[in-house]
């Protein structure tokens, strides 16, 4: 019995343009949007639950290095007002809010294709229907948070810093315990 | 890239599968109302030390803040970091690297977890800090009591 040689031919590997755009298409039409859309605000909100876990930990390791890291968010660094920092972290907030807002609707639509494969059919109307949900929140959620930045920051003050003990933020040293 | 979305038929992947449709379902509450609660009722300004200590330390609702942050960021960690996982497995072949990809994964995880559950579980007022803040906030810049829902008893002057 002869032996069939076979010689297996060299895996062709497409270009990196190519395997980009295979990487992040999914069969096209709105399905392909959805997916991306879904993936893309899973990753941000991940990187920002990353953040928001350290920043909080803060709170029950040293209160002042809490109250610095979060004035930070409102536009004041180290006890300074900043109003782009304020404004850049106003548009930031209402990102997440809007990535965690249509993660969790179309998360909702994943769940209730995987139960009920038969709706699949549907499957444009319920993207629209999505979008039309994500609107319907947004659109009132963007005005609300926005708002605040026709007035002046309501910063607060962080307490003068007590004499003893370590500093931990530049100038600033914790209460002692 | 013909495999997407596609139910696991047993094992490991399909317990995963099953539970990010589950954390997934509670994560739609338990986030979207700490979203409303922290960026609606109130505003990123007025969040603080004497913010949280007053949600976190409250004699009668502490526990149920407490409770409920404990589940969603166990919830959020697990369901987030799996994600990743699983769009970083679908452009990561290699064995080798996949095996990295969840080790980096898994014990960040682990360590994010651990520093969110001890940060919630362990939390006390420090009393000297608050009095100092309102010490320092007397007057001029009015404390900003927290809007919470209406189980919340008013802070004692």
């Amino acid at each position: 019995m002869a032996q069939t040689l076979i010689t297996r031919p060299r895996a062709y590997r497409p270009g990196l343009w190519t395997r980009l755009r295979a990487g992040l298409s999914y069969g096209g039409g709105v399905g392909q949007w959805s997916w991306l859309f879904h993936r893309v605000t899973g990753i941000g909100i991940a990187i920002f639950l990353l953040i928001h876990i350290v920043d909080t930990f803060f709170v029950v390791a040293y209160p002042r290095l809490y109250d610095h890291t979060v004035s930070i968010y409102g536009g004041v660094f180290n006890g300074e007002y900043y109003w782009p920092l304020r404004w850049g972290f106003r548009v930031g907030e209402l990102g997440l809010i809007a990535c965690v807002v249509f993660h969790a609707i179309n998360g909702v639509r994943i769940i209730a294709f995987d139960f009920n494969p038969k709706a699949s059919a549907h499957a444009p109307m319920a993207f629209n229907l999505v979008m039309a949900a994500f609107l319907l929140i947004m659109v009132p959620v963007t005005v609300w948070v926005l708002l605040p930045l026709a007035e002046p920051s309501k910063h607060w003050k962080m307490p003068e810093a007590r004499p003893e003990g370590p500093a931990l933020v530049a100038g600033a040293e914790p209460a002692p315990r | 890239m013909a495999s997407r979305r596609v139910k696991p038929t047993g094992g490991y992947e399909l317990w995963w599968w099953y539970f990010m449709r589950v954390s997934g379902l509670l994560l739609v509450f338990l986030a979207l109302g700490h979203l409303f609660i922290t960026h609606i009722l109130n505003n990123v300004e007025v969040i603080n030390y004497h913010f949280v200590s007053s949600r976190w330390a409250n004699p009668q609702t502490g526990v149920i803040w407490r409770l409920w942050d404990l589940t969603m960021i166990n919830l959020a960690v697990l369901h987030g970091f799996n994600g990743v996982r699983e769009v970083l497995y679908e452009y990561i072949a290699s064995n080798r690297a996949r095996i990295m990809v969840s080790t980096i994964i898994w014990s960040s995880a682990v360590g994010l977890i651990a520093i969110g559950s001890y940060a919630i579980l362990l939390f006390h007022s420090d009393k000297d800090y608050i009095r100092d803040f309102e010490d320092a906030n007397r007057g001029g810049t009015a404390i900003h009591a927290p809007v919470l829902p209406p189980t919340t008893i008013a802070r004692q002057p």
